[in-house]
């Protein structure tokens, strides 16, 4: 199980995280989703113990990760972004050092490198291996503690169709098998009805939670259904929230300028909104 | 965690971080030109050195220049090329500082295994156990010195490039550049009446403090042929006893030092 409560963290002046609270239970596979920037890596390496907090408190499997640092790091498997090796290694050499540190069987390195398509590859050098190839020693790596708890940073970027799915499937065992998973994405659509609950995170806190079921294609779609939320919200009902009978009258006011929402440095666009409009009504429908 | 654990934790760690680090360095350039241009350095202080004292003072020529520079380039070569796994190494269950202090003693006990190879054709050319063992002893202490200068270096710097650079710059600085600095200070009326100043300076040099021990313990300069102050006096008189000491706080220094660089490290 992960909690984390209030987790502020900021690098310099500039705040990344204002405030996170969120929680993710055993045999689950929680979806942390957001726009860049929203604080999803970071709050996944305060988790891991890679960066420290300004405040708030979080516990990974029971231990405090601030206080039982290297207890809770006992607990965790992290898979960054971009996992880098060392670049002389070969695969099988980097899996049996952390293998060596974990007090994990050493025999296991090699049913990893075969459960990740690379077998045939143990013995390359890690600079040798291409972006999806990385991306699987990786998923090796992640796999090979057995960690009852596993925090994925947007897994499967580099990865193919096939072993996105593939991964999906393994943290779906996983998740049944009692762990806790907690993957960031921004590729929502590819994980709709694979997680079991979703977060959206946007600009340093978790701003509400999304239906795993029903997860929008992106997050343009997803912000023009709030738009269109709250266009409703204020043209038919005051302060009130628009029931579904009342989106029947969207189509009315599609071609009008219709959010006081602005972006950093971007005019309103209501011709952009327009366009989303019926899309974001057919979701909200 | 029971004493047990705590033990079984420690081996564990040891043994994964020495297996990674005998392997990292077998393919490291810089160490397989060390091994070759070591034992090549050896055999030439055998071939050419004249007598046993010339082989020592040939030998103790190889630790300045040759050693020291090594161990430097070893560490900072070393401690850059896990750098880009640092996101993975640091999410392990092990303190950052034991990943400085592994590195250390794994690269020291391999450094000390080519020194033992270094040596071994004086011993053979009739340089006496006793003083091979002193000036082995010696040199390896310089090399733990220049290794942790080296490891600070890489641990500091931001990519490879920087960190030569700035291993290399102390190397020269700890070389030539304290003592230019001493010389030109003597010639400061100010520092000629506190001579003791730049004494200091060279003292807690460690190439320094290594090349005036060999001198006046190989050369059997006496003590008293140096026209001396009250410190350079008991410098020199417990010369040896002086660079074993600042090599071992330099070295601890600069292990701590890197330990506290990774505390501190986010991304």
């Amino acid at each position: 199980m992960i909690s984390a409560r209030d987790i502020v963290k900021n690098y310099g002046p500039k705040p990344v995280l204002r405030g996170i609270s969120l929680r993710a239970n055993a045999k689950q596979i929680t979806l942390m989703v957001g726009p860049n920037g929203a604080g999803k890596s970071t709050t996944l390496k305060v988790l891991a113990g890679l960066i420290r907090p300004n405040s708030g408190t979080g516990q990974v499997n029971g231990f405090d990760i601030l206080k039982q640092r290297i207890l809770a790091q006992r607990s965790t498997a992290y898979l960054p972004q971009r996992p880098s090796f060392h670049p002389k290694l070969t695969c099988l050499e980097v899996l049996r050092f952390y293998a060596g540190l974990r007090g994990v069987p050493v025999s296991r390195c090699e049913a990893m490198l075969q459960l990740t398509g690379l077998g045939d590859a143990a013995r390359m050098r890690t600079e040798k291996l291409s972006g999806g190839m990385r991306q699987l020693l990786g998923v090796a790596f992640l796999l090979l503690a057995d960690a009852p708890v596993l925090l994925l940073d947007e897994p499967g970027l580099s990865l193919d169709p096939g072993w996105r799915k593939w991964l999906q499937q393994k943290l779906r065992f996983e998740a049944e098998c009692g762990k806790t998973i907690l993957v960031t994405t921004h590729l929502i659509a590819e994980w709709n009805n694979v997680a079991d609950r979703c977060l959206l995170c946007r600009d340093g806190i978790i701003e509400r939670e999304l239906d795993s079921r029903n997860l929008p294609d992106d997050f343009d779609e997803m912000e023009a259904v709030d738009a269109a939320r709250t266009i409703l919200d204020q043209r038919f009902l005051g302060s009130a929230r628009a029931t579904r009978a009342d989106f029947g009258a969207l189509a009315e006011i599609s071609s009008e300028p219709t959010s006081n929402k602005v972006r950093d440095g971007e005019a309103p666009s209501p011709a952009r909104e327009a366009r989303a409009l019926p899309r974001a009504t057919r979701q909200l429908l | 965690m029971s004493p047990s654990e705590i033990t079984d934790f420690v081996s564990r760690t040891s043994r994964a971080l020495f297996a990674r680090e005998f392997r990292a360095a077998l393919i490291n350039r810089y160490f397989q030109v060390f091994c070759v241009l070591g034992f090549m350095g050896g055999i030439a202080a055998a071939i050419f050195g004249e007598d046993a004292n010339a082989t020592a003072v040939f030998y103790v020529q190889i630790a300045i220049y040759f050693v020291s520079l090594f161990a430097l380039l070893a560490g900072v070569g070393s401690a850059q090329a896990e750098r880009e796994e640092w996101q993975l190494l640091f999410t392990q269950p092990l303190p950052r500082a034991a990943c400085v202090i592994g590195k250390f003693c794994a690269l020291l006990s391999m450094f000390g295994g080519v020194l033992l190879l270094m040596f071994v054709p004086g011993l053979l050319a009739g340089l006496a156990i006793h003083a091979a063992a002193l000036l082995y002893f010696e040199t390896f202490l310089l090399a733990a010195t220049f290794l942790a200068f080296g490891l600070a270096a890489g641990y500091f710097a931001h990519d490879r490039a920087q960190g030569l650079i700035v291993g290399v710059s102390v190397w020269l600085l700890l070389l030539f550049g304290l003592d230019l600095v001493a010389l030109f200070a003597a010639r400061w009326s100010a520092i000629q009446n506190v001579p003791d100043l730049w004494v200091a300076l060279l003292m807690f040099n460690p190439l320094d403090s290594f090349r005036i021990n060999a001198l006046f313990a190989l050369q059997q300069i006496p003590a008293e042929a140096a026209n001396k102050t009250p410190l350079a006096s008991w410098w020199i008189a417990h010369a040896s006893i002086w660079f074993i000491a600042i090599a071992i706080i330099w070295s601890l220094m600069l292990v701590m030092l890197s330990g506290l660089r990774l505390k501190i490290w986010e991304e």
